[in-house]
């Protein structure tokens, strides 16, 4: 007989030479009677719907994880993290303000929501926030810009040199590396810079260089020079002149032997190089020699 | 795609299993109230695991989540049996008969109740939930030989303490 017989029996596993031969076993009637009443065996009862509720409700009260039960919840997770981002860029994006700027040599017109006007003279940039363009008129500065201002609520430009704040009028400011002008052409133009608050009239102008405050009140134009296509200064140290050059006909400016901080009082015609350069050079005494994409300035007679 | 996460497919699992854990814990420890809590925590935890149970190790893991779940913690206590009631179709046999059919399960209920744990355990699970050696074997995580071997012994030493050899 086989090793575990008694098993491979129960299971019917048994040839028919191997059945014979337990047959013959004085024991195959007890087994026999041990197979047919072990089959009518029963357990405890069990519900398996009632253990199913049991299941489900015990989810639902005790276990917050069987809320997986939810097929969406892969998907509600993706889409919270997409909806997160959509808002946040939507308002990040919509606190961005508005700008605009200019490249050398080149002059850009800003319509503003108000209808107030923003002249950009080169390589300057303007920012204001159009949202909020109601609540608060204000507008960040880099460069040089004219503005005619509609009237309205107080119209604030802010420059990293100082704030000028108007109700309704036209000006000019101009904010490069140490020099701060303000020119007011109409209206009354209030200008705080470094703590110091100053009016200015119509016809005067405000300028601050390295700091230094200088006042003018004889301001005769309508507009600043640079919107008729020409450059005026009075009384400006020379380099912010040739500054000015380089930005209004994109050269490179290079200097030898000059004083680059007498002052300068004339004006250039920023549409031709040439007769720009006359008008720089000849009031100032100094020689200049064109290249291709720069420009020397010289005192005497050689470079 | 078969995934137990998905609620057809678990609940489906819940129907066709739930009542063979419950068996199989009950003839391991006779504790009926922990052998339906045995159900409920083991589907608890397939539920919380069921991303990385494949659905075609759902059964062993349940089994191995029950058992697990009261070993070395609970002690057994007696299995109790009921028998189906055959006297409806007997109702012509003689008391005497009766008497004796009595008897043979009282001395099969003791018999049971003396068997080591896995040699009832597999016994019961063949003989009242029909289940194969094999599928007794996933169960139990052993081989299927190893079950003939238990099942071998629990019908001889049962068969012994019956006649009273």
């Amino acid at each position: 007989m086989q090793e575990n017989y008694l098993a491979k029996w129960l299971n019917g596993e048994l040839s028919e030479e191997e059945l014979t031969e337990f047959k013959k076993t004085e024991s195959y009637a007890s087994y026999k009677k041990l197979k047919e009443v072990s089959g009518t065996l029963k357990t405890p009862e069990f519900d398996v719907d009632q253990a199913w509720n049991t299941f489900k409700n015990k989810g639902s009260e005790e276990m917050p994880k069987v809320i997986t039960l939810n097929p969406f919840k892969q998907f509600l997770r993706v889409a919270a993290v997409v909806a997160v981002l959509l808002s946040g860029s939507y308002f990040y994006l919509n606190s961005l303000n508005e700008s605009f700027s200019t490249q050398l040599a080149e002059r850009s017109e800003v319509l503003l929501p108000d209808n107030s006007e923003i002249i950009l003279n080169a390589d300057s940039k303007v920012s204001f926030s159009e949202k909020k363009w109601s609540e608060k008129r204000n507008v960040n500065l880099e460069g040089e810009a004219f503005f005619k201002v509609a009237k309205g609520k107080k119209f604030t430009v802010s420059t990293k040199n100082g704030t000028v704040a108007v109700l309704g009028t036209q000006f000019n400011v101009e904010n490069r590396n140490g020099f701060f002008e303000v020119t007011c052409y109409e209206g009354l133009v209030s200008v705080t810079y470094n703590n110091i608050e100053r009016k200015l009239p119509a016809g005067t102008s405000f300028v601050a260089i390295n700091g230094k405050i200088q006042d003018f009140d004889n301001i005769t134009i309508a507009q600043p020079s640079w919107m008729s296509n020409e450059s005026s200064f009075q009384s400006i140290p020379l380099k912010y002149v040739l500054a000015e050059f380089e930005r209004q006909f994109n050269i490179e400016v290079k200097t030898e032997n000059i004083d680059a901080e007498q002052l300068f009082t004339g004006t250039f015609n920023n549409n031709s190089i040439k007769l720009a350069l006359e008008s720089i050079s000849i009031p100032s005494q100094i020689s200049y020699k064109l290249g291709e994409d720069n420009v020397l300035f010289y005192a005497g007679n050689t470079p | 795609m078969n995934n137990v996460c998905e609620e057809q497919v678990f609940s489906s699992i819940f129907k066709s299993n739930s009542k063979t854990i419950f068996n199989y814990i009950y003839y391991k420890f006779g504790n009926e109230e922990k052998a339906h809590d045995a159900v409920q925590e083991a589907f608890v935890k397939l539920w919380e695991n069921c991303a990385k149970v494949m659905p075609e190790k759902a059964k062993s893991y349940l089994y191995t989540v029950a058992n697990n779940l009261y070993l070395n913690v609970l002690k057994a206590e007696k299995v109790r049996l009921k028998y189906a009631d055959s006297s409806l179709e007997h109702t012509n046999e003689s008391p005497e008969f009766l008497m004796e059919e009595k008897e043979y399960k009282q001395k099969l209920d003791k018999a049971l109740e003396g068997l080591p744990e896995n040699q009832r355990t597999t016994f019961l699970l063949n003989r009242i939930d029909g289940k194969k050696y094999a599928e007794i074997a996933e169960m139990e995580g052993v081989s299927v030989k190893a079950i003939e071997k238990r099942m071998h012994l629990a019908l001889k030493t049962l068969r012994e303490q019956i006649d009273g050899i």
